[in-house]
């Protein structure tokens, strides 16, 4: 956190290196919070590059003292998807979930042996899809807390609610997860 | 403490991250395990919730992090294949490795006995090096073997010397005051027939004097002559010469 704060100070004098080491330092959280919101790797990666955009542009509004750099870029992300859900809102087909196909992903495979890796693959695509048929504030919530795993207190400053609601929104996204997987027939050991 | 179904699923994410007090864990376990609605509901969340925690993240693809420094810090210098080969000899590893391999070459040039004063092409063809170097390690090979000879006669010289200042001083008391006195090199009246044999012959208890041991020295070298054929004739002379 404090290595954050380091960083971003030098960004705004100007160390383009500092730049670059925050990029590679937040890329794949921010690619995975995206990726598991939209479930499309190409709106992922249009949305991340978005998201560390508006933070170069508003890195000087950033306040070390009112939270972590990682709690304060996880917000920004939070508000982009959620403007982008509001914007192909329109253009969005809702698939059932008999149409959806899963799709095999390319995932950290260090130590794992393909068949493991295989059935890790197939299980992520469904849990994706589960994800997509929950609503925007009951996925955002399940993927801060069980996919980043981040505490109620960091997930309460993401989404700016009190937190009463991050619990219940995390409640009711688990319940209707777990609901939509059984339906999925999804049964993991 | 009575328990129902609404509370069950209201309460579940508490429950699950370990956020009930004791006694509603308590209560909560009781109703579970007795409620043929909650208990599915509980197992398919709780496999859902370690499901997704098991998930490993996505693996970023392998442009986005150029892509986003792009879009923010501008187009980065691209880096050709020729243009990152050049720039590998600027670097210090490189250097070291060039200097190394200039050490070495002198080293071999030199020891191959290539004349730096009046550098000739005729010198760096094969067979010269080869016959020049087959010179070079003969000559060190010589010059070894009279280092090592040297060092042989040198010591020879100590050894003695060392013997003859200990022998009169060690010997002084046990010699009889009555003993005859004889001249050096003479036993029974006759003169030995060679150097060692004056060597053996002299009597313990002579009265050792500058000139006695000058001719005891250059009996030595004589002798050390003798039984040391490859000694240096330099040296010995040189010896020889300083005693006398």
């Amino acid at each position: 956190m404090e290595q954050d704060a380091q960083l971003v100070q030098q960004c705004l004098q100007g160390d383009g290196s500092a730049w670059e080491e925050l990029v590679r330092r937040h890329s794949r959280r921010i690619f995975n919070i995206c990726y598991r919101f939209t479930g499309n790797r190409t709106e992922a990666e249009d949305l991340s590059q978005d998201v560390f955009l508006r933070v170069y542009r508003t890195l000087g509004s950033y306040r070390s003292a009112h939270g972590g750099f990682a709690t304060w870029m996880t917000s920004v992300t939070r508000n982009l998807l959620i403007d982008h859900y509001r914007r192909t809102k329109r253009d969005r087909v809702t698939d059932s979930l008999d149409d959806a196909m899963p799709v095999v992903e390319n995932k950290e495979s260090a130590g794992r042996r393909p068949d493991e890796q295989a059935l890790l693959g197939e299980l992520s695509s469904q849990v994706q899809v589960a994800l997509a048929h929950l609503s925007p504030e009951l996925r955002e919530a399940v993927i801060l807390r069980d996919l980043q795993q981040l505490e109620y207190s960091e997930i309460q400053a993401v989404l700016a609610v009190p937190e009463g609601t991050v619990k219940s929104r995390i409640n009711r996204g688990r319940i209707e997860l777990a609901r939509i997987l059984q339906q999925m027939g999804v049964r993991p050991s | 403490m009575n328990w129902t179904c609404e509370q069950t699923e209201l309460m579940l994410t508490d429950y699950l991250d370990r956020l009930l007090p004791t006694d509603e864990q308590h209560a909560f376990d009781l109703h579970v395990n007795t409620c043929e609605r909650c208990a599915p509901l509980v197992a398919d969340v709780t496999r859902a919730v370690h499901t997704m925690h098991s998930l490993p993240e996505l693996d970023v693809p392998p442009r986005l992090v150029y892509n986003i420094l792009d879009a923010t810090v501008g187009p980065r210098e691209t880096v050709t294949r020729w243009s990152a080969f050049l720039r590998s000899f600027a670097s210090p590893k490189f250097a070291y490795g060039s200097l190394s391999v200039a050490a070495t070459f002198l080293m071999l040039v030199t020891a191959s006995g290539f004349n730096w004063k009046k550098p000739k092409v005729a010198d760096l063809a094969p067979a010269a090096i080869y016959r020049n170097t087959n010179r070079q390690i003969h000559l060190a090979y010589a010059r070894g073997t009279k280092y090592v000879s040297d060092l042989r006669v040198v010591y020879e010289i100590q050894s003695r010397l060392r013997q003859d200042n200990e022998l009169p001083t060690s010997n002084e008391g046990t010699v009889p005051e009555t003993a005859p006195p004889k001249r050096p090199g003479t036993t029974d009246g006759t003169t030995p027939a060679s150097p060692r044999q004056q060597n053996r012959a002299r009597v313990p208890g002579d009265v050792v004097t500058a000139s006695n041991q000058s001719d005891n020295l250059s009996s030595h070298l004589r002798v050390l002559a003798e039984e040391l054929p490859v000694l240096s004739g330099k040296l010995s002379l040189a010896m020889s010469e300083k005693l006398y």
